[in-house]
């Protein structure tokens, strides 16, 4: 299915939306509320979606944009979790032929094992910038708990996006052209 | 319309684009500074008076967990009569609160009475949205005079530091956070070192070397050492330590003495540019 270019700016608009919305409730309203420990890194479950679900080749530029928005939250900055973005782009486009998030359990599983691509990533960059790794084991078991409670809330969230991209179901795992 | 045609090309194409902004991105960011560029100042000034209204209005998410959805399944009356003790207990919470924070603020001016420097006292807005930083936001900027690298205190210790400021916004880079290091000297022995978070709200001890006479217990204050931080500030105690079969430096774990757990408000310590500029000596004066 293709879409137009129009119809890409409204659903990146909301996506864009959605994105600040999630960011206010994790870096403000959770930590109100006495959760302060863990985070729910919700940039990294759009951008999941993006890497697995389009098959675009602006879908980098859109990473891009969901993390220069990322950055107002947090001091990790755009680039760091763009470029972890793209490796996961890439392996999703390696292993299209077998992504298959036609359940519930496939969507948490196939969101699960990204998640653990882009952690490792992001942790490998950090501990190249802070030249220590003693603490690489640290900071991946930190992402653990709530990388699992994102995985969790991904059936809902793709739902959402699915309609918001308009995806239709039958598309097969790779949904939308641009 | 426009339709864009995608082909392997163009894909190839654009990954190696932005994969090249990204690693140009990645080898000039800082984690320990940051200026903030036109578009972050504007968004961050948009955005944060909503975080700043959702933390100020704590209570009322706390009451709407606690009491709204508790009595989902009660009836009708009870629901009435519930209501009505919660507004009761939330009127007693609200005074309560009050009392509190009034007892805080009044040791947090009193603590900072002793140090020679500006104060500018602020509310936290907001924590980092991503799991490894552990920087907070608070509710004053550049237009309260706050400055980057400013140290950030409150009446227990030590809190961080400034690491971006907008116009009414500032980010603090918390001792909790790994790109965060703070010299250290133990407040018994004076022996020196170096703390750096690590996770689960706890800090390491660094550089200590095996035969320094530190102890479970012992408390940590600023070394006053770098430039940032005044001399004296309580930092945190060292809760364990072990000996490991090699290497020359002990391993460390020290509790912040900052429940950051409990954290609202703090107080930013903006240097006192009078009492830190140093006083001309006439050369007669010294050679008397």
């Amino acid at each position: 299915m293709r879409m137009r270019f129009s119809q890409l700016l409204v659903s990146f608009g909301i996506t864009l939306t959605l994105l600040v919305l999630l960011e206010v409730v994790t870096s403000t309203v959770l930590p109100v509320m006495g959760w302060k420990e863990y985070r729910l890194t919700f940039n990294v479950l759009i951008i999941l979606f993006l890497a697995i679900r389009m098959d675009s080749p602006l879908v980098p530029w859109l990473i891009m944009g969901l993390q220069i928005i990322h950055s107002i939250f947090s001091i990790e900055g755009w680039a760091l979790g763009t470029l972890a973005g793209l490796i996961v782009l890439i392996s999703a486009n390696y292993l299209k032929e077998v992504l298959h998030l036609t359940t519930a359990f496939m969507t948490m599983f196939t969101v699960q094992l990204f998640q653990f691509i882009w952690y490792l990533t992001v942790t490998l960059i950090i501990c190249l910038k802070i030249s220590d790794f003693d603490k690489f084991g640290l900071i991946l078991w930190s992402f653990v708990p709530g990388s699992i409670l994102l995985s969790l809330v991904s059936p809902l969230l793709f739902w959402f996006l699915d309609n918001v991209w308009k995806i239709p179901n039958e598309s097969g795992p790779r949904g939308v052209e641009i | 319309m426009k339709l864009i045609n995608e082909s392997s090309k163009t894909k190839i194409v654009n990954n190696l684009i932005v994969g090249i902004l990204a690693v140009y991105g990645i080898s000039q960011k800082r984690f320990d500074l940051n200026e903030p560029t036109l578009f972050h100042q504007i968004v961050i000034e948009v955005i944060s008076p909503v975080q700043e209204g959702l933390a100020s209005s704590k209570k009322s998410l706390s009451s709407l967990w606690d009491n709204y959805l508790l009595i989902v399944n009660t009836s009708k009356e009870n629901s009435v009569l519930k209501k009505q003790i919660s507004r009761l207990e939330s009127d007693l919470t609200t005074m309560e609160e009050v009392r509190k924070e009034n007892l805080r603020l009044k040791r947090l001016l009193s603590y900072s009475d002793e140090m020679s420097h500006q104060r500018v006292m602020a509310q936290v807005v907001g924590w980092d949205s991503a799991n490894e930083f552990k920087v907070i936001r608070l509710n004053k900027g550049g237009k309260n005079g706050i400055k980057v690298m400013a140290p950030v205190i409150t009446d227990h210790g030590l809190v961080g530091y400034v690491y971006r400021v907008t116009d009414n916004y500032s980010d603090v880079l918390t001792i909790l956070d790994q790109n965060n290091r703070v010299d250290v000297m133990v407040e018994r022995t004076r022996t020196h070192g170096i703390v750096e978070g690590v996770f689960n709200f706890k800090c390491a001890l660094k550089y200590i070397m095996r035969n320094e006479p530190v102890e479970v217990g012992d408390k940590l204050i600023t070394a006053g050492v770098g430039g940032i931080y005044p001399k004296g500030i309580k930092v945190g105690m060292i809760t364990d330590i072990s000996k490991e079969n090699f290497g020359m430096t002990l391993s460390v774990e020290v509790i912040p003495s900052v429940d950051f757990d409990k954290l609202e408000e703090v107080l930013v310590l903006i240097p006192n540019e009078v009492a830190s500029t140093p006083i001309p000596v006439k050369i007669e004066e010294m050679k008397q």
